[in-house]
């Protein structure tokens, strides 16, 4: 059974000139003043692949570049380079027009459902929107209220709700509208960015059952964006762990829980709190904070907060390696176990 | 009122009721909260949002205003009353006895003044200390919240630091008066999870170190879990459940505290599907009669409609407000 994965990334950059003060960029060196333009690294050089019905989920801190991948897929971006490929498709060099067929294919989710959703339009509006772009024939236009009936009943929304507007709902039911919307068109694969992180822990689990099963229902693809590592271990089979633009460590979800390998990824196991009494995992405690993204450290990205690191490290950049399992790491202590003293 | 000499608790909150009186309706934020917190003891005050967790904090440091009102109920601080205090004795508490922090710290920051300064003016106001003296006070407290190069750094404005700096700049502030309380408001859920982790162990070691006693507000049932020793779970404006925090996660007798923990995903766990707490929170200027929780619980039954649960001792020393309390291990 070799299909195509419904998504295939590779290898893919996305870099961001930023403006900043023209006295901020004036740099003085040896060969006289010059302006500098700098560049934020936002992700650099992600691969990754996704097939029918499989939830991967990215996870990583704050400015990793996990949203900018996701917003890069969707094309809310123009990639600096690398390959999208939807359905064996490369669509990162598509334009606004080549798109629309794509988006029948590929829908996003966000974070905060009240930004997101228009909010002078009434929720059956919003929801049929993306059908009613892919929808020109009259007789199929004709066949859409009565889509978004059912679809509204599928997520938990009632006939009498899509009448009302945004802000006449909880994050919650928000969200439930966020998700009816994306699923209008059918798609394969839905980029989730942080689905679940600003609703309450009881209707988080409400939001994260419904998109399992929804999953289930119609083979959906999920590429799901979360900082929560525990929620991440709740919905994804297969998990990528990024740092500062770069994928660290890649793995099936066991293989990662039980056996992490990157130190990063060790470190972010071992910082999440849990209510359970204190589970036996390693200690990794992190110091200082994640360097800018527009002054890359040489060598290995994470260097400069690991624990372990050395010369190496700050003179070769690691590689994601195949270390079996299904899991890759982008480390050097695979080629030198005996530096990993834990 | 009673002054009970055995009481060694060094805040007790009785029957506080905070209300805001806004255009379309009253708020009960707060409606009849009470617990109680001993010296160096840390209190996690949890719940989702809108259950009253940020109003009991701002009610406790005499900071509500208009349209609020604190309508009944006792703040002791030591034995004496902070509601029926002046603004002159709530000034000297605030900042000398009980300090804040909370989730943005620029909340709690100056913009326009170096960290030193801010520092300074703590010292300054709280202390006798002469100039040299408070310089060296001043690095010395930036040094133990993990900021290196301190005498430097004290020359710098806030947006000169990151996140997770700035927040361990507002704790060294918070810890420099030597505080007896420190009201925390989800002050790591700006944080990414290292850096959480960071300050939570800071927190934690400069309490030890002093004494003082905490109550960490936060709507993270994990992080409580690690940081406090006892733990009062608010719905709706209402205690629901409080006491020891193993066991009032471990067997917890109110269906609210066993459905918010259940609905936590566990990395240690392999569950198909989460148990879930169905519906949302209700409106609260149109509370259910009897217990707020009955529209979501699955135990409801007729006299929950009818009758407000009071709060009434449970197992393991759990107090709970249920009229069908939970056994130990019991599930929903
Ligand atoms: N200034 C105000 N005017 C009117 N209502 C208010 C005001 N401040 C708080 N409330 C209401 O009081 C109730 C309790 O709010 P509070 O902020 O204490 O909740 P919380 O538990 O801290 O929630 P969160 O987890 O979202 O911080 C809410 O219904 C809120 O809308
Ligand atoms: S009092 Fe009744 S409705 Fe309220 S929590 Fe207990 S069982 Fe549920
Ligand atoms: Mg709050």
């Amino acid at each position: 059974m070799t299909q195509a994965p419904v998504l295939d990334v590779r290898d893919l950059e996305m870099h961001f000139a930023v403006g900043g003060g023209l006295l901020d960029r004036l740099k003085l060196d040896a060969k006289g003043i010059r302006l500098e333009k700098p560049i934020v690294h936002a992700v650099n050089g992600v691969s990754l692949s996704i097939a029918q019905g499989e939830i991967m989920a990215l996870v990583g801190e704050s400015g990793c570049g996990k949203s900018t991948v996701a917003k890069t897929i969707a094309r809310i971006y123009e990639p600096t380079k690398g390959k999208i490929r939807i359905d064996g498709k490369d669509i990162a060099n598509f334009g606004f027009a080549q798109m629309l067929p794509v988006r029948a294919r590929m829908q996003m989710i966000f974070q905060d459902p009240y930004a997101s959703l228009n909010p002078r339009q009434r929720v059956r509006d919003i929801v049929a929107e993306p059908l009613l772009e892919q929808t020109k024939i009259a007789q199929e236009r004709a066949a859409v209220p009565e889509k978004i009936a059912r679809l509204l009943a599928r997520v938990g929304l009632n006939a009498e709700h899509a009448g009302r507007y945004p802000h006449q709902f909880s994050g919650g039911q928000r969200q439930r509208i966020g998700i009816a919307r994306a699923l209008s068109v059918t798609p394969g694969l839905i980029i989730a960015d942080e689905p679940v992180s600003a609703l309450d822990v009881s209707i988080q689990a409400q939001i994260l059952n419904l998109m399992k099963d929804l999953r289930d229902e119609f083979g959906l693809a999920y590429l799901f964006i979360s900082h929560d590592l525990s929620v991440v271990h709740h919905i994804a089979d297969k998990v990528g762990v990024m740092y500062l633009g770069f994928m660290v460590e890649n793995a099936p979800r066991d293989v990662l829980f039980a056996r992490p390998r990157h130190p990063y990824t060790r470190a972010l196991l071992s910082a999440a709190p849990s209510v359970k009494a204190k589970r036996d995992i390693e200690e990794i405690v992190l110091t200082g904070e994640v360097p800018s993204a527009l002054d890359l450290p040489s060598g290995c990205c994470f260097r400069t907060r690991c624990p372990f690191a050395w010369k190496k490290c700050a003179q070769e950049r690691p590689q994601l390696q195949d270390v079996g399992d299904g899991q890759s790491v982008a480390c050097h202590l695979i080629d030198a176990p005996e530096r990993d003293t834990r | 009122m009673m002054k009970d000499a055995a009481n060694t608790a060094l805040l007790t909150v009785r029957n506080l009721r905070t209300y805001f009186h806004t255009f379309s309706g009253t708020v009960r934020a707060v409606d009849g909260v009470s617990f109680e917190i001993g010296q160096g003891e840390v209190m996690g005050l949890v719940g989702e949002s809108g259950g009253g967790k940020s109003v009991v904090g701002f009610s406790i440091l005499g900071l509500i205003d208009s349209p609020g009102k604190i309508e009944g109920g006792e703040i002791l601080l030591e034995g004496r009353d902070l509601v029926t205090a002046g603004e002159d004795h709530l000034r000297h508490v605030r900042g000398r006895e009980i300090s804040m922090v909370f989730q943005d710290p620029m909340t709690s920051l100056n913009p326009l003044h170096t960290v030193g300064r801010q520092m300074d003016e703590v010292l300054r106001l709280h202390s006798d200390l002469r100039a040299d003296a408070r310089h060296k006070a001043c690095v010395d407290m930036l040094e133990s919240v993990g900021i290196s190069r301190a005498a430097e750094r004290l020359k710098a404005y806030p947006h000169q630091f990151s996140g997770g700096m700035r927040q361990r700049v507002v704790i060294a502030i918070a810890m420099l008066a030597n505080p007896k309380l420190i009201i925390a408001d989800e002050p790591t859920t700006a944080l990414d999870v290292t850096i959480q982790s960071q300050i939570l162990k800071l927190m934690r070691a400069q309490i030890a170190d002093k004494g003082a006693s905490m109550i960490l507000i936060t709507h993270d049932l994990a992080v409580v879990s690690e940081m406090a020793d006892h733990i009062t779970v608010l719905y709706c404006g209402n205690v629901v459940e409080r006491g020891a925090t193993r066991d009032l996660i471990e067997t917890p007798a109110h269906p609210y505290t066993r459905g918010l923990i259940d609905s936590i995903p566990d990395t240690s766990e392999r569950l198909d599907r989460l148990s879930q707490i169905p519906g949302s929170v209700p409106d609260i200027r149109n509370l259910p009669q009897g217990c707020n929780f009955r529209d979501r619980c699955p135990r409801a039954q007729a006299l929950c409609a009818q009758k407000e649960p009071p709060l009434t001792p449970q197992h393991n020393g759990l107090m709970a407000a249920c009229h069908f309390p939970l056994h130990p291990g019991e599930r929903l």
